[in-house]
């Protein structure tokens, strides 16, 4: 255990390399040179040259990499280019409004998919089965685009159930009132991808030899499903949520943006825009490192919980 | 829609009780602000809040049109002596700085010591000032310390140089390299508002997050990029809003009349004199990017004023009115000429557009000629902006509401120049070169969705002339160095005017300006020396008069179409009292009140 | 398909299968109608020029009740100026003698060239131009469909030629696709997109296309990979290579057939994902450019259009994409039951 541990972890390094070397390259190709809207309006090319000395722009590219390598290993990725705000300061004054908005998101998500999955399992081939699943194949089908500019006009504006935008720096009143219409529209598009996902779980499970033996010993269908089912399907369920996390934390920008939550995918997007190359790194280290942390503990996760599965 | 939120609002204020003691305005921003050290500044946005954290010397009457400068944190105007060379500014007494731990409980007032060292500021290479232009090259020996600075890594801020005097401790000498009648402008920026030393270096390098002014309002909470709450700075000095209403001449552009225009002053001089600055306590600001949300917001009375973009004004005016739904909730319309224009450049060193022989000002001066500014106008600014010619704009000093130009909307006229030029059609039906070669225009755009209209205005246009359109779609930091390495093809650009002088926005086509603003990278010794005359002008008749073979001038050569200049719209909720849209001033926050037992109560 | 499959009846019984699905059967002609949309936009028999502007400004919908009440000001006819009478304010004009010669040849020409009438209404209403929003969805159509579908084949081919390549060679091989594969999926996806689009620099559909399928092929790859795993010690492909078969032919001529109904559904998956993409694209700006039309782009100018009360090109849009999402996310879930009937009971 401990030895598979310390190999997996000692796998992410090259991973983090990789991952570190392409946004460095890509980004420092053709990511843009700020220097000259940070000049202001009138600047001359000394002034561009005093603020690309710095920004350290000027200096030779491998230079740059050995700095870039360096925060990495200290965390501390410096100052934001546009703003001069410290960059770790960014990310954890981000990061709470993202997890409000994502946690519930994901909770409900998941509560709603497993409930409906299971409904359908149990009348797996039925009329209700087949619309449930073409309801939310059409759900799926909308762009969330389109769900969130007619949502926010007629549910917060028309309707006048939700505010139309808006953050506190209370908990709960974001859960209670800011969250709810971007939380709900999220959940619009996200569902009907983990109840196709989980229905299969679940199909999987109930094709397996210990239901059939719980079926002979008459154990009824709703304790089968409910108990040795889901225990068993839950496995890969809770592993796809962990490791969808990650992603799900810059994925929400379109909801951000509308709703006007300081997130953190609408700061990546700001952070481009601007050419703001210190968010811009420390983003994709961070994210990086949450999704290479993620996917180790799922399959951790995994492996811990269906005896199955062999360590090694 | 606008029915059932009327019946909503109601249902809301007839549960409304007691006003609540605290007045607090909300607003919204549609960037992210940048931090909050002056000297940093470069965006409007910020602005318009460090104009109410920080004091400059000089300020803007509210009422006054054509705006005029007053004293802010200066008693009196300056005394100009020598030319427009030396300034001699005098400081109010008793313009304390907000408190801050820096402090250590003591009131601390702004000095002339003070107002030496903000300048002195823009100069050190390490703050990378943008709004450095104001003062650079100007001062005597301040360039010197930049100099030096810029060589040794430290600034010197304890030097004393002959530019920057201080006669006491409320008086200040500044002495200028040339006579520059436009330096009180330059006092008047909210980026030149007054720092104190010991807090800058106290914070150093987390200035943006620590702004300690002498302004009315202090900053509160601040949550980046996402909102920003000002409060009443405690220290603010006692100060009565009084301004007069002086309307002289109407706004051809608004069709207004001086009498209607007298008359909104009036209203806002009857709710406002004699008040104390400022009277709303507290100052809440969202940042918004998505439109749609905004002006969701405000019609839900979340927001308590609002700027209109073009493009949405569909949705609360029609024509030049505001829609009777809103009239009836009592929201008002405030319009002005905004002090800018947008203007259609090509770049002169361009290899196939660029250069100076008849062909290519012919074909250049035929894609001016194929731009639809009307069209323009009506689909993509939904008839808020209007066809302005000059470079400057309405409301700016040397501005000419009589200018003809000669780049007009004309596609026949085009067609014919570029016919009689030997453009021939090849057999894909497109204008080739003269020579044969194949040509197409390139035209830069950034990757928002308003550009996007801009394209296809664009490829409308090129096809009206059968030449090629090509897109180049950059990010704005990318299209702001393509553009400084004259790399621009053709861009629609704009500017908006820093300080109400024709100056501010003659240099756009200045020789020595290549490389800095001068997109067009435009160098001809003829517009240059007519130029350089003009600098040395106080705002005349005679500087106008150039100011005219200035503008003919680029358009002759096919250098510049100026196309249109903007119609601002801020709507405000009938809670808010006071408000007049101001061309220059970037916020007016500390003149406004709000009558709190008009607000619906959540 | 090759004749070296065993199992040659597969795609027939599949068919079987697949027919006997009604809602399979349905989404195939909702789909097929689509493709036949699209082929017809291809070869100009419909939508020929979605670029004419036919209607006024924002026409309505020509069956909607509402259009009556619009209060926008009528449109002000343009007008053209002639640009040689004014105050050269003693300059001298380089082009002069032109426009002497211009005013000889065409004197008294002023107007514009006589525009043909514009409609009041439209079948599914105008954009802001006057274009008919009912040419611009059939012509977004084709856009849309084909970016997904290319894309989708750029995608699935990189993500199958990676794992069978990683999957069949193993050891090294296999390590370095792995961190490939590693690498792209730890890369938060909003980053990876704005970088490619920038390397890309040229906008155009192929941009579009070239996005989406770069950073779409790492799910293929890990199922692909996985399927090879299990094949290549099989007896069949040990009995190939026993023959003398080439690596090359083992991989893709004995083992490919075998795992066609993996890629086969992938690449239907990955069609939809990417027609949606397309609109988040756009909205990102990395969208078609001017003289193209997708739907993406009418979302994305649709954006601001509902508020001002024209909301006819969302919708339109919004629907047409949603109808053919449907559709096929289901013509997938048919194939898949058809494919591999194991999964169903």
């Amino acid at each position: 255990m401990i030895a598979y541990l310390m190999r997996r972890i000692w796998q992410m390094i090259p991973t983090l390399l990789g991952v570190v070397l392409l946004v460095f390259f890509l980004f420092n190709w053709v990511g843009g040179d700020p220097a000259y809207v940070l000049a202001g309006k009138m600047a001359s090319p000394e002034d561009i040259a005093n603020i690309r000395h710095q920004l350290g722009i000027d200096r030779p590219l491998w230079e740059q990499l050995w700095i870039f390598i360096r925060q990495i290993v200290s965390g501390d990725f410096g100052d934001s280019w546009s703003t001069h705000e410290p960059v770790s300061q960014i990310f954890r004054t981000r990061l709470g409004p993202s997890m409000t908005l994502l946690i519930p998101l994901m909770i409900l998500e998941t509560a709603v998919a497993v409930l409906i999955a299971l409904l359908v399992s149990a009348f797996r081939g039925s009329l209700l089965d087949r619309s449930l699943m073409v309801a939310s194949t059409m759900v799926m089908s909308i762009s969330l685009l389109v769900y969130i500019i007619v949502g926010q006009y007629v549910f917060a504006s028309v309707l006048g159930w939700f505010p139309v935008k808006g953050w506190s720096q209370q908990l709960s009143q974001n859960l209670t009132t800011y969250a709810v219409l971007p939380v709900l529209l999220g959940l619009l598009v996200s569902v009907a991808p983990s109840l196709r996902l989980y229905r299969t779980f679940i199909l999987d499970e109930v094709g397996q030899d210990y239901v059939r033996t719980a079926r002979a010993k008459g154990v009824s269908e709703m304790r089968i499903l409910w108990v040795h089912v889901l225990r068993n399907a839950g496995i890969p369920i809770v592993t796809n949520l962990l490791m969808g996390l990650p992603a799900l934390l810059t994925g929400a920008f379109l909801l951000e943006r509308f709703f006007a939550i300081p997130g953190i995918g609408r700061e990546i997007i700001l952070a481009v825009e601007r050419s703001d190359f210190p968010i811009i790194k420390a983003a994709t280290v961070y994210v990086a490192m949450a999704t290479l942390v993620a996917n180790l503990l799922g399959d951790m996760l995994y492996r811990v919980l269906d005896p199955r599965v062999n360590l090694d | 829609m606008a029915k059932r939120l009327i019946i909503l609002l109601g249902c809301v204020a007839s549960l409304a009780y007691a006003a609540t003691p605290e007045k607090v305005l909300h607003l919204e921003l549609s960037a992210a602000e940048t931090g909050f050290d002056p000297v940093a500044t470069s965006d409007l946005n910020t602005a318009a809040i460090e104009q109410q954290l920080f004091e400059a010397l000089l300020t803007y009457d509210y009422l006054a049109r054509p705006v005029r400068l007053i004293p802010r944190l200066a008693a009196t105007m300056p005394v100009v002596t020598d030319q427009g060379k030396t300034w001699v500014f005098t400081l109010k007494k008793g313009a304390y700085f907000c408190p801050d731990p820096v402090f250590k409980g003591q009131l601390r007032e702004a000095t002339a010591q003070d107002v030496v060292y903000t300048i002195m500021r823009f100069m050190d290479p390490k703050n990378r000032s943008p709004y450095k232009f104001l003062v650079d090259g100007k001062i005597i020996g301040l360039d010197e310390l930049g100099d030096e600075a810029r060589k040794s890594g430290r600034f010197n801020y304890d030097a004393s140089i002959a530019g920057l005097e201080v006669l006491d401790r409320y008086t200040l000498k500044i002495r200028l390299k040339t006579t520059d009648y436009n330096f009180s402008h330059a006092m008047a920026q909210p980026m030149y508002g007054v720092v104190a030393r010991e807090v800058i270096e106290a914070y150093a390098g987390d200035t943006a997050s620590h702004p300690v002014g002498t302004g009315p309002y202090r900053l509160g909470r601040w949550i980046r990029s996402s909102l920003i709450e000002l409060e009443k700075n405690p220290n603010f000095r006692h100060e009565l809003w009084d301004f007069g209403a002086t309307h002289s001449g109407s706004d051809p552009a608004l069709g207004s009349d001086p009498k209607i225009a007298n008359s909104e002053d009036a209203r806002v001089i009857a709710q406002m004199k004699g008040k104390t600055i400022p009277q709303i306590d507290r100052i809440d600001i969202q940042v918004i990017e998505e439109s749609q949300s905004a002006w969701l917001s405000f019609g839900k009375g979340e927001l308590d004023m609002i700027g209109l973009a073009g493009q949405f004004s569909p949705m609360a005016l029609t024509g030049d009115r505001l829609k009777p739904a809103l009239v009836q909730r009592g929201i008002r319309l405030d319009r002005l000429i905004d002090p800018s224009i947008a203007y259609y450049f090509i770049n002169q060193q361009d290899p196939v557009l660029g250069g100076m022989s008849r062909e290519r000002i012919a074909l250049r001066r035929a894609i001016f000629m194929a731009q639809n500014d009307e069209e323009m106008i009506r689909v993509i600014y939904k008839g808020q902006a209007f066809r302005n010619a000059y470079p400057i704009p309405d409301g700016v000093e040397g501005s000419d509401p009589n200018y003809r130009s000669v780049l007009n909307y004309n596609p026949r006229e085009a067609n014919h120049l570029l016919d009689q030029m030997g453009y021939a059609k090849g057999p894909d039906g497109y204008r080739r070169l003269p020579d044969g070669k194949p040509l197409s225009v390139r035209y830069t755009t950034s990757l928002s969705s308003q550009d996007r209209e801009l394209d296809e205005m664009m490829k409308k246009s090129l096809d009206r002339l059968s030449i090629h359109f090509e897109s180049e779609k950059l990010k704005f930091p990318e299209i702001i160095k393509a553009e400084r390495q004259c790399r621009v093809q053709m861009r629609l650009s704009g500017w908006i005017a820093d300080y109400p002088d024709g100056d501010n926005f003659m240099q756009l086509w200045y020789g020595p300006h290549i490389h800095e603003n001068n997109g067009s990278c435009y160098q001809d010794p003829v517009w240059d020396r007519l130029y350089e005359k003009t600098l040395t002008m106080p705002a005349s008749l005679q500087r106008d008069k150039i100011y005219r073979q200035l503008a003919r001038l680029l358009e002759l050569n096919g250098v510049t179409k100026v196309s249109t200049s903007h119609i601002r719209n801020v709507l405000s909720q009938p809670w808010l009292l006071g408000y007049k849209a101001h061309p220059i001033l970037p916020s007016v926050w500390s003149y406004l009140d709000i009558d709190d037992t008009q607000r619906p109560k959540p | 398909m090759t004749t070296t499959m065993r199992s040659p009846g597969l795609w027939t019984l599949a068919w079987r299968r697949l027919c006997r699905d009604r809602v399979g059967i349905v989404s195939l002609w909702v789909v097929a109608f689509y493709f036949g949309v699209v082929l017809m936009a291809l070869g100009g028999w419909l939508a020929p020029d979605w670029t004419r502007e036919v209607g006024v400004n924002y026409a309505p919908p020509t069956w909607w009740m509402g259009a009556q009440e619009s209060e926008d000001a009528p449109a002000a006819p343009t007008t053209a100026q002639a640009n040689v009478v004014a105050d050269l304010y003693g300059l001298q004009d380089p082009l002069a003698s032109e426009f002497a010669v211009m005013q000889a040849a065409y004197p008294n020409e002023v107007g514009l060239p006589p525009e043909p009438p514009r409609m009041q209404t439209l079948p599914l209403g105008g954009d802001k131009w006057g274009h008919d929003v009912l040419t611009k969805l059939i012509k977004g159509s084709q856009t849309s469909l084909l970016v997904g579908f290319v894309a989708a084949l750029v995608a699935t081919a990189l993500g199958t030629l990676f794992g069978a390549v990683a999957g069949y060679f193993g050891r090294w091989v296999d390590d370095a696709f792995n961190w490939l594969y590693g690498v792209f999926t730890a890369i938060p996806y909003l980053l990876l997109v704005f970088a490619i689009a920038a390397v890309l620099q040229q906008r155009g559909v192929v941009t579009i296309i070239l996005i989406l399928g770069l950073t779409g092929w790492t799910g293929v790859f890990r199922l692909v990979r996985a399927e090879y795993l299990k094949h290549k010690s099989r007896e069949y492909v040990l009995a190939a290579g026993a023959i003398g078969a080439s690596n090359m032919r083992r991989m893709f001529v004995h083992i490919l057939p075998n795992v066609s109904h993996v890629i086969l559904v992938q690449l239907s998956l990955n069609v939809v994902g990417f027609i949606k993409s397309e609109v988040i694209l756009s909205f990102l700006g990395f969208g078609v450019p001017v003289d193209v039309v997708s739907w993406g782009s009418m979302l994305n100018e649709a954006q601001n259009e509902l508020i001002l009360g024209k909301w006819w090109q969302l919708a339109a849009a919004g629907l047409a994409m949603a109808v053919l999402v449907t559709a096929f996310s289901m013509l997938t879930d048919a194939l898949r039951d058809a494919l591999d009937p194991k999964l169903k009971q």
